[in-house]
């Protein structure tokens, strides 16, 4: 602006409401020159004269302050005030009429400041406010445009008021503005399976109609150039200070290749499960097979090079279980049953079966006879036999372990405490970590792949229990589980 | 009379350890490794109970379940499903299947099941 006003006359800079000098300048004077000729036209009387000028400056001062803020209506103020002394000056008042008209001419200064302080100040916040709301509209806007996903923003009849770029890029058309998202034939819910078009479907529409969002909606879509999609729409209200709902407002993903790749990796999980445990099953049954020749035979050597191949068929195959439980947490295909059972019982079990995998340990077992919990009872077994072979591996030296099971409130806490090699304190931290695994006080190395710890954890917190440690190094590790005696739905 | 076992598993592998040792434990055994010949061999061999692998190349157990659990004639059939898949154990119930048990299994374990149900 400044640049133009430099081509320009003063009388064109002044139409351009960005002087804050010269208009007021001329307009004062001018202004009460002219009042002043008019007021001693119809009145002789100067009190009258002088109200009018007083009035009409103010209004002035008003006015400038209002466009141009602060600034403006000071200026105004100031020429004015000084116009005033000059026709004080200019009249040869004398006397008492002297003092009188510095004294009103000061009052009335101070007051017309105070009008400008005051209008301008107020004209200057509504301006920042305005300015405000108008950058945050650009700001959203353009953010909008740049996001990768599709936005709908409807009114609260659920008609579209605005859309961005990449929603016509999903969807593969325009949805226009005022398109109605309940009733309006909808690209959306053109269902590959062609269900009919119920206006209940939409989210958006839904949204409005429930007052809840919608979160994490999918929809197997087909596009108008024949191209299938799945999306994920989220959908949520948009409501004015007073809480009253004004507009909704959907995110629209397309999760099509995610949804593609989830699917290879279930493919191969399945397969390479498949191809994995059926050699296993082989080779346990001819273990088995051999055995009882041996048996027969009674080769005392045969039989245990037999039960050594057994215990690695055996390894392998807790080992592929552990990485197919890892690949189904992570892919959030991690299934529970539940059913009700005595956990003393599925302790005594397990102790009983690990009790027979070594001779240098004795589990005792502390604690009361039936205790029913709600929960997977596989899965919980497989965290007592991951506690109970961990305890054994770690305490090569210490002879002694102890598994309880302890009624607390609403909860069944078991332990399995074991005096083998411990773990430090910032091993504590780590260990329920995928892949961690502990050493001892030389680094020396444990076998397995490190996931038995994760995986119970992932199985305990499912069931809403807690899993914990407490050890000392070179003493022993206490490993404690809680589940709470009524699993919560869900 | 020894109780009769039909198994059908696709891999050989499985297939002649799991008839010897059913067979060391006294049953009748008869194997297949074509799910497509299963109904001509019921037929034939007149089984008490089938094992059946889920997923064999060519025929899928299930349909086979389903087919068998559909007439009347094999009522009184038992059926023990089985697999490595690790979904399979919930389309077995689905189907029809008496019971289901998942591969890598436990010769005990597996011998037990079998003894339960055919009592």
């Amino acid at each position: 602006m400044n640049r133009i006003n430099r081509y320009l006359n003063p009388i064109e800079r002044l139409g351009n409401g960005e002087n804050s000098f010269f208009l007021p300048l001329i307009a004062n004077i001018s202004l009460s020159i002219l009042s002043e000729m008019y007021a001693y036209g119809i009145a002789h009387n100067p009190m009258i004269v002088g109200m009018y000028i007083i009035f009409l400056n103010a209004a002035f001062i008003i006015y400038f302050s209002f466009r141009d803020g602060v600034l403006g209506g000071f200026i105004s103020a100031i020429i004015t005030v000084l116009y005033y002394f000059y026709i004080i000056y200019t009249r040869h008042y004398s006397g008492q009429q002297f003092t009188a008209g510095v004294d009103t001419t000061i009052m009335l200064g101070l007051i017309y400041l105070m009008l400008a302080l005051i209008i301008g100040w107020l004209k200057q916040t509504i301006d920042k406010l305005i300015g405000r709301e108008a950058n945050e509209k650009i700001w959203l806007q353009t953010i909008m445009q740049q996001l990768a996903v599709g936005v709908i923003i409807t009114d609260n009849k659920g008609r579209i008021v605005q859309t961005n770029k990449q929603l016509e890029h999903i969807l593969g058309m325009k949805l226009p503005l005022g398109f109605h998202m309940g009733r309006d034939s909808n690209p959306l819910f053109t269902t590959m399976d062609n269900k009919p078009k119920v206006p209940a479907q939409s989210t958006f529409y839904q949204t409005l109609k429930t007052n809840k969002p919608v979160v994490g909606r999918e929809f197997s879509i087909q596009r108008k150039d024949g191209k299938n999609l799945v999306v994920q729409v989220n959908s949520s209200l948009i409501r004015n200070k007073k809480k009253k709902v004004i507009a909704a407002a959907s995110i629209i993903s397309d999760i099509t290749q995610q949804k593609e790749l989830e699917r290879q990796k279930d493919d191969f999980l399945s397969m390479a499960s498949h191809e994995l445990k059926t050699p296993i099953t082989s080779l346990k049954m001819f273990i088995d097979l051999q055995r009882q020749q041996l048996e027969e035979k009674n080769s005392q050597k045969a039989k245990y090079f037999n039960e050594r191949i057994g215990d690695q068929a055996n390894r392998l195959k807790e080992l592929t279980n552990d990485l197919l439980d890892v690949s189904r947490i992570q892919t959030n295909k991690f299934r529970f049953n539940s059913e009700e059972f005595d956990i003393a019982s599925v302790i005594h079990d397990t102790v009983e079966g690990l009790q027979g995998t070594t001779k240098g340990h004795e589990i005792f077992i502390k604690g009361a006879k039936n205790q029913q919990v709600r929960a997977d009872r596989y899965r919980i077994y497989q965290v007592l036999v991951n506690l109970l072979s961990n305890a054994i591996k770690y305490s090569s030296a210490g002879k002694k372990i102890l598994v309880e099971a302890k009624r607390d409130k609403d909860e069944i806490i078991v332990s399995v405490q074991d005096f083998g090699i411990g773990i430090s304190k910032t091993q504590q931290e780590k260990i329920f970590e995928r892949l961690y695994q502990v050493t001892d006080t030389q680094e020396k190395t444990f076998p397995g792949l490190g996931l038995g710890l994760y995986i119970s954890k992932q199985i305990i917190e499912r069931h809403k229990g807690k899993i914990w440690v407490k050890s000392t190094k070179g003493k022993g590790s206490t490993f404690f589980f809680s589940l709470p005696l009524r699993i919560p739905k869900g | 009379m020894n109780k009769k076992i039909l198994v059908v598993d696709d891999d050989k592998d499985i297939l002649e350890p799991l008839s010897l040792i059913l067979e060391s434990e006294g049953y009748a055994v008869d194997a297949i490794s074509k799910g497509k010949d299963v109904y001509s061999r019921i037929g034939s061999f007149k089984p008490d109970l089938l094992l059946l692998d889920i997923f064999m190349s060519g025929t899928d157990g299930r349909e086979i379940c389903r087919m068998l659990k559909r007439n009347n004639k094999n009522k009184s059939l038992i059926v023990i499903m089985m697999s490595a898949h690790p979904t399979a154990e919930k389309d077995s119930t689905n189907i029809g299947a008496d019971d289901f048990i998942a591969k890598p299994f436990e010769t005990a374990d597996l011998l037990t099941l079998i003894e339960k149900k055919l009592q």
